[in-house]
């Protein structure tokens, strides 16, 4: 599905990223853990493609093609979705109209005809549903006066609707209680499936005790210092990051 | 204006129909070049009196298609409790300049008005509010409310306010909330990770921008008003 090779890339002549390599196959579930200013954000905002974050070296393959020479738009059109740490308030723009010209551009990218209005209502209410988000939320501006909680609910009710092959969610378990944490995670495990990766990046390891990951990769000073199973995760919360950055330095 | 009257007058100057339907090789204002030479100019004076009381003017207008604009619909309001409203959306891409915004002359007992201008620069376009709010000694009570937003994109254009405001009654609530954005990268990137392509992302964002006035338009000129917005911002991206 991904496939990270050697990758390079620096913020505003910072160099942030120092060689990562990463491979997440289908149906996966990968997580990024590692301290502040590791580069974890910085790794979403590249894959995803954002303006500024310039890559300087390496490789990334998306279902077998190449994901660094598409533009952001083509990326998620092609089933890349980031579920953004500080969504953006877009005043005076529906959800529900944000909504449907997303799903309209990626269903346009894959040949199929503009979803019918009424067929639309309806998908998006059984998402609605399981995310337990009140129908006024339809009719309100993008992520317009929301709470954190709200802003990260609408999030994965974009990516439940948008069916992405790839889901990253950058520190999508931040500012949520435990009652929404669960919405959420139960919202996540819901679009797990053979055909389709996810890649979470946290801080934490409670988002991992409700969707659980095949994989745990620490990210640190840019690199990946280790990888392993789940019980990575564990370790982690006992120990620290500390004793990791050592044994690397070392 | 007698006694309860009303008048809701919708003003606007863009492109025609038929030259909505075929712009492709031509987004720019009828007889303007690139340079700003040519276009039409539209200079107008409109103005409305409320005479009778809980008479209510209310003017709407779309500013797109001229070269240069000057126009000012200004609301006197004598009658007792009469009200005054304009909403205002203009738009000056590549060399347009558009001047523009009210005059309300408060003279009766618990006069409102209401004002809220949107304005959007994009290319080398320069878009001025000019406005006056003027409370007279005889106007107890009144109100104003005015809303004044400036929108910028690229960094050749320019966005201007000027608001007068002469009060002369001390019973009077005048209020003025102004603000100056660009379109924020965070916004675009957000919908460009959507999938949205980016002339997309830019007219559903300024179409936001601008819901405040669109939403006091009947629904088909709503419709017309977004489509003449979305011709006229062609070619302001990237």
């Amino acid at each position: 599905m991904l496939e990270i090779k050697d990758l390079h890339a620096s913020v505003g002549g910072r160099k942030v990223l120092d060689g990562i390599s990463l491979s997440v196959p289908a149906g996966e579930v990968h997580a990024i853990m590692g301290p502040n200013g590791s580069g974890k954000s910085t790794l979403s905002y590249v894959l995803a493609g954002r303006p500024g974050y310039e890559v300087t070296g390496g490789s990334v393959l998306f279902r077998g093609q190449d994901l660094l020479a598409l533009a952001p738009e083509e990326r998620a059109q092609a089933g890349l979705f980031l579920g953004f740490q500080y969504p953006v308030e877009i005043p005076g723009v529906n959800n529900v109209y944000l909504l449907k010209a997303a799903l309209n551009a990626a269903r346009k990218h894959r040949g199929l005809p503009e979803v019918d209005a009424f067929e639309f209502l309806q998908l998006v209410r059984a998402k609605m549903k399981l995310m337990q988000m009140d129908e006024a939320f339809l009719s309100r501006g993008v992520n317009e006066g929301f709470s954190g909680g709200e802003k990260k609910r609408n999030e994965i009710l974009q990516m439940l609707v948008l069916e992405p092959a790839l889901a990253l969610l950058d520190e999508t378990d931040s500012g949520l209680d435990i009652d929404a944490l669960k919405v959420v995670a139960q919202g996540v495990n819901t679009l797990r499936a053979p055909d389709r990766s996810i890649v979470l990046v946290t801080h934490y390891q409670r988002l991992l005790d409700h969707i659980r990951p095949d994989r745990v990769h620490v990210l640190a000073r840019g690199r990946i210092l280790r990888s392993g199973g789940p019980e990575l995760a564990l370790e982690l919360e006992a120990r620290g990051y500390d004793w990791l950055l050592a044994e690397a330095a070392a | 204006m007698s006694d309860d009257a009303q008048l809701q007058d919708l003003v606007g100057r863009g492109y025609q129909h038929g030259f909505v339907t075929d712009i492709e090789s031509e987004s720019l204002p009828p007889g303007l070049d690139e340079d700003g030479v040519g276009g039409i100019y539209n200079f107008v004076t409109k103005r409305g009196e409320c005479r009778g009381r809980n008479s209510r003017i209310s003017w709407t207008q779309v500013e797109t298609g001229s070269a240069i604009t000057w126009k000012y619909p200004s609301c006197v309001l004598r009658g007792e409790n009469s009200v005054g409203e304009f909403y205002s959306v203009a738009l000056a891409n590549h060399c347009q300049q558009a001047d523009t915004g009210t005059k309300m002359i408060h003279i009766g007992p618990n006069t409102r008005s209401t004002i809220v201008s949107k304005g959007i620069s994009a290319g080398r376009g320069q878009n001025t509010y000019r406005g006056l709010v003027k409370i007279l000694p005889s106007a107890q009570g009144a109100r104003n409310f005015t809303q004044c937003d400036s929108l910028l994109m690229g960094g050749r254009c320019g966005a201007h306010t000027f608001p007068y405001v002469e009060v002369r009654n001390p019973s009077a609530t005048v209020e003025h909330e102004a603000s100056t954005s660009r379109i924020s990268e965070d916004q675009l990137f957000y919908c460009l990770q959507r999938g949205i392509p980016e002339e997309d992302a830019v007219n559903m964002i300024v179409n936001g921008f601008c819901k405040s006035v669109f939403k006091e338009l009947p629904m088909e000129f709503a419709v017309e008003a977004q489509n003449l917005l979305a011709v006229s911002l062609e070619g302001a991206v990237g």
